[in-house]
């Protein structure tokens, strides 16, 4: 019986401190030569997000089939758990390589078949294969999927491909090569040229000059800090995570350059602790990376010390305000603080501090290694290079996105995301977090292109990327009250106008939403809302009531709806509507009587059933599953 | 450095606050959680000005705006004004009683009524906490967050950091923190809650009750004090006068009894 032949393994090649540039590039040549990229292997998406949908399990199912199955001749396939691939509503992930086949929605189930028909025999199980919404025919490989085919992924190139947990992996994939040029080749002011020349723009919303604020900060005296914002808060927004729990080692390699430019030793990972994963993989990245002499002391045996530690947050949306981020680094309570200072000149301790967004110093490597002049070939004018997104709310397609900056909305919502589910239109999109704006898309933005200066125009920003995407049966008042209502609760409380501005904007809107408003209610949200973003003394506080400015700018007459005619257009706040069933429309065809859980319709087959409106909650049960569009939002 | 206030050039040095300059010329801006002697906090708001770097207007608080270079500064514009009205008319329904809330509340035509109230006996100016770090014991802080932050003691119980000074009810701008010295015990009370309870040291001369009976060192070690000596805890003030009252007496003027320590008083 012929033999199950293992395959090739980086894993053989031994850990060692590298104590040169060039010995850096012999290690790289070692593990690639003991790495086939054309043996069989088994990827499966271990991102936060598909680790909630059960990837742990599919990867223990298929560890076994693999083990059970017998390999008389064939190379065992090696299976590889990676950080998030990005389309996360279609998880868990699985990719078959070399043949590059994609299954979604994997189940443990499903284990043994990918491993006896698809690794064994080469068939596809059409099953498990994605379907654009509008195709006949699944797409096989993961990069023909429209989702992943119309984007650019510089800064997401490595994740889905590497092991975050093993940093050979990244080296094999081309990590730390900036970090060797940079100390071999250039000197700390030609790095901050080159990140200049870029014109790379910080990533974390601000989308101040990156190269102009190392710049300011080399200049200091003393001690200087690098830190990097890893408190991401936005809600929807997962950009970040995702950069640090699927390719680490991009962040670090970022870190340690801004290091080496501004000639600092010392740098602090603020990451949030409610990304858990994302820590452990930090934890074990600056680990690996100390091992083999990449970080830490004499780093590739130059004399340059750069030392890494990682800092984790205590859940204040606030902190991811610098200042405030710094006062927690500091062991204070995270609150902003009042002082007239950047904090490249006093920051953390007092001392220079660099604070870049994760986005931000993964950006630096290819930078360092292509060049500014190539970076800036990317994107637009005024905004270089590429963003990532993390598109979410009423899209075809839910994940992280990455795309040229000056893509436009509809390349975005429809030709990545696949447009609205369910047939419904396109409302607005929310762009920014909770201090961005609700862009209205069939009115005329759908073809602006997305970047910093365009996105402040039509009165939302840039953020950190978060992209909500927004339907017909979107209520935008309710949208202003959620995101207020989140500032409410992650205001610090310091400053009088963030602290009772935005409570008395959360009533006035919350009693819009229960069918209480008054007249006088959209000009008092605002003078209050101008008052807090003039008043208030952090960034949360004065961009809080943009989602309020940018509703009531497009959507004054939804407003007006609920608090004159005591309606919600959108069929959203349950005190403001009620559903009637179009007599002419039904078909009575009873699915609704079936679905409703009040047992409010009533109605014979085939003829128009009615609702008993003293029995309807307002579930939008049948709203959602009539096939005929005769339930109407009165 | 030139710099223009409300029109007019005035004298300024370089790092001086928006705020200082102000009130050397005598112009008024109002202000709420600032005293002199603490470190600005900027956190009232109040004091917000108009001011015009460059080619840059933007609105900075007084209290910690260090003036650097030429600079134009407008502090009583319509758009502050009504900015100083609303933020009163939303501070209002914490305290409304307060004096100084209605005062400014009538220098800017602010409708103290227009938000329902929620009596919280407390402006959040933090002055107290401010106070408490620089000179007390350390004891109250700004708990919580957003619109649940408050003055409080860790954890909300009874402090025993607390040396009871009272500098907290001293600065406190709407008077809602009390000391009481009772049944041989100081309690400071923040808004109707013990703050701390401590006990009162017993004079061993005449059996009343004086200061609270603490440790200073911490407190002095904070002022960068250490070497002041610990006062006398064992005798009230006065007994301590009258006694070295009795031994210079004893040592100049040995043929005199002096009269007990009553008497002394009434003389």
């Amino acid at each position: 019986m012929a033999q199950a032949i293992s395959p090739a393994n980086i894993d053989n090649i031994p850990t060692i401190k590298i104590s040169s540039p060039r010995d850096l590039e012999e290690y790289r040549q070692a593990l690639l030569a003991a790495s086939d990229p054309n043996a069989p292997r088994i990827v499966v998406c271990c991102g936060t997000g598909c680790q909630a949908t059960g990837s742990v399990e599919v990867v223990e199912a298929l560890k076994a089939a693999v083990e059970e199955a017998g390999w008389e001749g064939k190379v065992i396939p090696s299976l590889k758990k990676t950080g998030c691939h990005g389309f996360c509503s279609r998880g868990p992930l699985v990719i078959i390589e070399p043949m590059d086949l994609f299954y979604q929605r994997v189940k443990g189930s499903d284990a043994a078949e990918i491993v006896n028909l698809t690794l064994m025999k080469g068939e596809v199980i059409k099953r498990l294969q994605y379907k654009p919404a509008d195709a006949k025919e699944p797409v096989a490989k993961s990069h023909d999927i429209p989702y992943y085919a119309k984007q650019t992924r510089i800064v997401l190139e490595n994740i889905g491909k590497i092991d975050p947990f093993e940093i050979k992996d990244a080296l094999v994939h081309g990590a730390y090569k900036s970090l060797a040029k940079a100390l071999t080749e250039m000197s700390p002011a030609q790095v901050i040229e080159e990140v200049s020349i870029s014109k790379l723009r910080g990533r974390g919303g601000g989308g101040f000059p990156t190269g102009l604020k190392w710049e300011s900060c080399a200049k200091q005296a003393g001690t200087r800090y690098v830190i990097c914002n890893a408190d991401e808060g936005d809600p929807g927004a997962f950009m970040d995570r995702s950069l640090l729990e699927g390719d680490p080692h991009r962040v670090l390699e970022g870190m340690a350059l801004t290091g080496y430019a501004l000639g600092s030793h010392r740098g602090y990972v603020y990451c949030r602790a409610e990304y858990p994963l994302a820590v452990r993989t930090l934890t074990n990245a600056i680990r690996q990376a100390e091992e083999l002499g990449l970080l830490g002391e004499n780093i590739l045996g130059t004399g340059f010390d750069f030392k890494l530690t990682i800092s984790t947050g205590a859940g204040a949306f606030v902190c991811g305000e610098s200042s405030a981020l710094m006062s927690s680094l500091e062991g204070k309570v995270g609150r902003p603080r009042p002082k007239y200072i950047r904090s490249v000149e006093k920051g953390f301790r007092d001392s220079p501090s660099n604070l870049n967004n994760v986005e931000t110093f993964a950006n630096v490597p290819m930078i360092v290694e292509k060049g500014g002049e190539w970076y800036k070939s990317i994107g637009t004018e005024r905004s270089t290079g590429t963003k990532v997104f993390a598109l979410t709310g009423n899209v075809y397609n839910i994940g992280l996105v990455e795309v040229p900056m000056g893509t436009s909305l509809r390349e975005i919502v429809y030709g990545i995301g696949g447009g609205i589910p369910n047939k419904k239109e396109l409302k607005a999109v929310q762009t920014g977090g909770p201090s961005g704006g609700c862009i209205p898309i069939p009115k005329k933005f759908l073809d602006i292109n997305v970047g910093f200066g365009k996105l402040a125009e039509v009165g939302s920003m840039m953020g950190s990327g978060g992209m909500i995407v927004m339907d017909e049966d979107t209520c935008m008042v309710e949208v202003a009250r959620y995101f207020i209502n989140f500032l409410v609760e992650e205001s610090c409380g310091q400053c009088t106008p963030c602290r009772e501005g935005l409570i008395r904007m959360v009533e006035i809107l919350t009693r819009i939403t229960k069918g209480q408003g008054r007249e006088g209610d959209i000009e008092a949200l605002q003078e209050i809302g101008e008052f807090t973003n003039n008043f208030s003394l952090c960034g949360l506080g004065t961009s809080a009531a943009n989602p309020v400015f940018s509703t009531i700018k497009y959507f004054r007459e939804e407003y007006e709806a609920h608090i004159y005619d005591k309606k919600c257009p959108a069929g959203v706040c349950k005190p403001l509507f009620h559903y009637e069933i179009d007599a002419e429309a039904c078909t009575g065809c009873g699915l609704c009587r079936m679905k409703c859980p009040a047992k409010a319709i009533a109605g014979e087959k085939k003829k128009p059933h009615a609702i008993d409106q003293s029995l309807c909650i307002k579930c939008m049960e049948c709203y959602r599953n009539c096939k005929f569009k005769s339930i109407r939002i009165l | 450095m030139k710099i223009v206030l409300n029109g007019k050039e005035v004298a300024a040095k370089e790092g001086q606050t928006i705020l200082e300059v102000a009130r050397a010329n005598g112009v008024n801006i109002p202000t709420l959680c600032y005293v002199p002697a603490l470190d600005a906090a900027a956190m009232c708001r109040l004091c917000t000005v108009e001011l015009t770097e460059g080619r840059r207007t933007k609105l900075v608080t007084s209290c910690n705006y260090p003036l650097r270079r030429d600079a134009e500064i407008q502090t009583d514009t319509d758009a502050l004004r009504n900015g100083r009205r609303l933020l009163i008319e939303l501070l209002a329904p914490r305290c409304p009683d307060s004096v100084k809330l209605q005062e400014l509340a009538a220098e800017y035509g602010a409708n103290l009524k227009r938000f329902p109230e929620s009596n919280q006996d407390c402006v959040m100016c933090g002055l107290c906490a401010r106070v408490c770090e620089r000179v007390g014991g350390r004891t109250l802080t700004l708990s919580g967050r957003g619109v649940e932050i408050h003055v409080d003691t860790a954890f909300g119980r009874p402090s025993e950091l607390c040396i009871g000074c009272g500098a907290c009810a001293q600065i406190c701008p709407v008077n809602k923190i009390q000391v009481v010295d009772e049944d041989g015990f100081r309690r400071v009370i923040v808004r109707g809650q013990e703050a701390s309870r401590i006990p009162l040291n017993k004079c061993t001369s005449c059996g009343k009750f004086f200061g609270p009976v603490i440790s200073l060192s911490q407190v002095m070690a904070n002022l960068g004090e250490e070497k002041v000596p610990p006062p006398n805890q064992s005798v009230c003030p006065e007994c301590s006068r009258h006694n070295l009252a009795i031994r210079m007496a004893q040592r100049h003027f040995e043929q005199y009894e002096l009269a007990p320590h009553e008497t002394v008083e009434e003389v």
